[in-house]
């Protein structure tokens, strides 16, 4: 089931609300792990079975890593979770892929699996192993409520697009929680917002981004508007999904990390990523990189842990190679800076910074998003002329004029512009805020509705992740 | 209190507005049809264990959820007002609303998409042997609009026709056409605009002079006002389209007969069909609408001259008009008879004359054309 859904937004939220606050305390993890079951199960029918068998091992390999604590079984308990959460992963996203290689590599004709990926895997499965690693390390506390561990594996508002929420980080909300009016209204707040950038920007952008790449047109002007479209689709949608996660979690008590922190306005790669899907770039940090002997190595091996970090880091958001591609870029590009560039990016103005991360955050989207190596090169390479019939034509000229206002409303929106005029505002005319915050709530939860109900353009775009 | 007070409106408005319309639309009953956009809404999915297992269930609740939603035409409105006015964009889901030419669909339409629709004709136009073979291309109305909209080439499907059928005349109808010749709320032409199209095509098909005083011996009727199919689909107000029909002596007594592709059984019935302009599409007064086979005979005719209309629905209003230079017409809609067993269901004069008149649409989906 999607956030951005009739289904999701007048059926099952209004249900699942009803039912947490009616139900008192004792109960509403079980409310919550039952709804959040029944949102897995509505697209997902038949990997509830998976996702019911991956959580059921990591919570008894947990009881069984605290039960040898000390031991050389207890490592032997975390091996084994490690390997039955990422056996999992490996076969259900990656065996094709694997499987493809193998014959191109070696002539081979083994017949594809044709294994399909279950929606949230790549989210649930690193939920479940930061349990296990952090119990084992110590970090965390053994959770024996078999109802508590499935329900923050499952929990709904995180399942199936991030963040990723750890499990320390939520332990002692599970066990109970603060509810209040004030954390209600902010997560629905939250909630609007982050639907408000999925189904006003990130879909009206997406649109354009799908019309520009299927477009016959092959000018300069169509690439660039497809590339911008596409980085702005993907921002307001990956950053409102994190919105509406953290906002349903206010709503039922819990405090997620934050996971987007404007990422477009950073002034290099480095800083980029430390903005971009934290939730992830933080569980590789934590639980690859520094495992590895993170910086604290000689240079030769530091780089080594970067480009192991990096490969992972793209092979995590999809089984192709233009994802390792997009993931050794960046790495490349990370080491480029800590190698070379850093001192001269510091000395940069503002704005050539700027326009340094624009142009390599464009590259990178377009390795992402196209099917194939070459295909993203053809789409850089039309950018700057190559393969292109013309500067500008018929088409690009339109959407572009088509879309001037989404586009403006997106580059706004990437900056803390709008977030610092309405603090300003709550500080200097609290009550102009008192009547405005709930009516811009209900106008775009109007608009919204009916950009559902009319059936508008809505794509999930996590279904490789 | 105010940040108190902003907390209890926020949340108070966020449970109103979730709370409100899970019980509207339950409360609210679902129309029988969505008359805006001409169908029927989703039903209420079955429910069994293999349709929950399947997702079938799930697929078909969340198509009931939107088509059931209260005040659905209303906040269809709300979409195209922001879209449109709001963001300025210049279209809806491919929708426009332009000055000239009223509410319209961006029909862009890919080269090699025309070119197989080409190759297509070129089969049909080799099974016609010793025909005198036309072939025009119906100009979508953005053509005619007030700005420029990506879409149909007409020049590119010009040349891509003339290389493909080199033994066929190319008419060209489009100067003949202009932003008034298209219904504002429909993507069909008016009749009553077609006279200089009639007279394009007879130039090139040499039918003109067997028919005394061509258009003009037309009388015009006003069937009524009503809306066309963007109109439902754009969910904008527009000011509404009149239906203007033309009639004479010989469309009156004109014999018309329809096959039914069922029963593959003829039946004798009227050139317009006035009842239907109450029904779903208005436009259906003109030759019934979606028909795979009709002939249309001239019994007053001056010539014995036989034409076979390969055509799409805009030929449904044409056809009247071209019916005083034939003896006999046949239109011929490819997307509902296959042309292989059309010998069974007709007998093809071999010294007629055939014209192939598609609109751009038809053109740019070829798959959608039954030929071999």
């Amino acid at each position: 089931m999607l956030f951005s859904s009739i289904e999701f937004l007048y059926y099952f939220l209004p249900i699942v609300i009803a039912l947490y606050f009616i139900v008192p305390a004792r109960g509403k993890n079980l409310v919550l792990l039952v709804m959040s079951l029944v949102f897995y199960g509505w697209g997902e029918p038949r990997f509830l079975l998976l996702m019911a068998v991956q959580v059921l091992s990591g919570w008894v390999f947990g009881l069984l890593i605290e039960k040898y604590r000390g031991t050389a079984a207890s490592r032997a308990m975390l091996i084994a979770a490690l390997a039955v959460g990422l056996g999992g992963l490996g076969y259900f996203k990656y065996a094709d892929f694997f499987v493809s290689n193998v014959n191109g590599l070696f002539g081979a004709a083994i017949p594809l699996p044709r294994v399909a990926l279950p929606i949230g895997i790549s989210f649930y499965t690193f939920q479940i192993l930061s349990y296990d690693i952090d119990l084992y390390r110590g970090k965390t506390e053994l959770q024996r409520s078999l109802l508590n561990f499935a329900a923050y594996v499952t929990l709904f508002p995180q399942l199936i697009a991030g963040p990723i929420v750890r499990y320390a980080d939520v332990a002692r909300e599970l066990s109970g929680r603060e509810h209040s009016v004030k954390k209600f209204a902010e997560g629905a707040r939250r909630f609007v917002v982050g639907l408000g950038k999925k189904v006003l920007i990130a879909n009206v952008l997406g649109e354009l981004a799908d019309v520009c790449r299927t477009s016959t047109e092959k000018s300069v002007l169509l690439a660039w508007l497809y590339i911008i479209a596409y980085a702005f689709h993907i921002y307001f949608d990956f950053s409102g999904y994190s919105d509406m996660a953290v906002g349903l979690g206010k709503i039922f008590g819990f405090e997620f990390l934050e996971n987007f922190d404007y990422p477009y306005i950073s002034k290099s790669i480095t800083e980029f990523w430390r903005r971009w899907h934290k939730s992830l770039s933080s569980w590789f940090r934590d639980y690859v990189y520094i495992p590895l002997g993170g910086n604290r190595v000689k240079p030769t091996r530091h780089v080594f842990n970067i480009l192991v970090v990096w490969f992972l880091t793209g092979f995590w958001h999809g089984a192709g190679w233009n994802f390792i591609a997009w993931g050794g870029y960046f790495a490349a590009l990370l080491l480029i800076e800590k190698f070379v560039l850093g001192k001269v990016l510091e000395r940069l103005p503002a704005f050539a910074s700027h326009i340094y991360l624009a142009v390599l955050v464009l590259f990178g989207w377009a390795l992402f998003d196209a099917p194939s190596i070459p295909e993203a090169l053809r789409r850089i390479g039309m950018m700057f002329g190559s393969g292109a019939s013309s500067l500008y034509g018929a088409s690009s000229l339109y959407y572009l004029r088509s879309y001037a206002i989404p586009l403006a409303l997106a580059i706004v929106g990437s900056t803390p512009l709008i977030t610092r005029l309405a603090r300003a505002l709550e500080k200097r005319a609290e009550r102009i805020i008192t009547v405005l915050e709930p009516l811009a709530v209900a106008a775009l939860l109007v608009v919204i509705t009916a950009y559902l109900v009319d059936g508008s353009f809505n794509p999930f775009i996590y279904f490789r992740f | 209190m105010g940040k108190k007070l902003r907390h209890i409106l926020t949340l108070s408005v966020f449970v109103a507005a979730l709370g409100g319309f899970f019980i509207l639309n339950r409360a609210v009953r679902t129309p029988d049809t969505l008359e805006a956009e001409r169908r029927q809404p989703a039903a209420f999915p079955r429910l069994t264990a293999q349709t929950l297992l399947s997702g079938d269930f799930m697929r078909g609740f969340e198509d009931f959820a939107a088509d059931s939603f209260a005040f659905r035409d209303g906040f269809r409105s709300i979409r195209a007002f922001t879209v449109l006015e709001v963001f300025r964009q210049s279209d809806k889901s491919g929708l426009y609303r332009d000055a000239l030419v009223g509410a319209g669909k961006l029909a862009p339409v890919a080269e090699s998409e025309v070119r197989r629709t080409a190759g297509k004709l070129a089969t049909l136009a080799a099974a016609l042997g010793e025909m005198n073979v036309y072939v025009s291309v119906i100009p979508d109305k953005s053509a005619y609009a007030g700005r420029e909209y990506p879409g149909f080439d007409i020049e590119m499907s010009r040349r891509i026709l003339e290389e493909a059928l080199p033994d066929a005349r190319y008419i060209d109808i489009t100067a003949a056409l202009d932003a008034g010749s298209y219904y504002k709320t429909d993507l069909h032409w008016d009749q009553s605009t077609l006279e200089a199209a009639v007279t394009a095509l007879g130039d090139e098909m040499g039918f003109l002079d067997s028919a005394s005083d061509g258009a003009s011996m037309f009388e015009r009727h006003t069937a009524g006002e009503f809306y066309g199919v963007y109109k439902g689909q754009l969910a904008l107000p527009m000011p509404p389209d009149t239906m203007i029909y033309l009639t004479s002596a010989i469309t009156e007594n004109a014999v018309t007969r329809y096959l039914d592709d069922k029963t593959l059984e003829w039946t004798a019935g009227e050139i317009y069909d006035l009842e239907a302009f109450a029904g779903r599409d208005p436009y259906d007064i003109f030759l019934r609408g979606a028909q795979a086979l009709i002939t249309m005979e001239n019994p007053e005719a001056e010539t014995a001259r036989e034409l076979y209309l390969f055509r799409d629905s805009f030929s449904s209003s044409l056809a009247p008009l071209l019916l005083p230079h034939y003896a006999k017409i046949t239109l011929i809609d490819l997307r509902y008879v296959d042309f292989r067993v059309l010998p069974s269901l007709i007998e093809l004069s071999p010294n007629a004359d055939a014209l192939f008149l598609y609109s751009s649409q038809i053109l740019g989906a070829p798959d959608i054309l039954k030929i071999g």
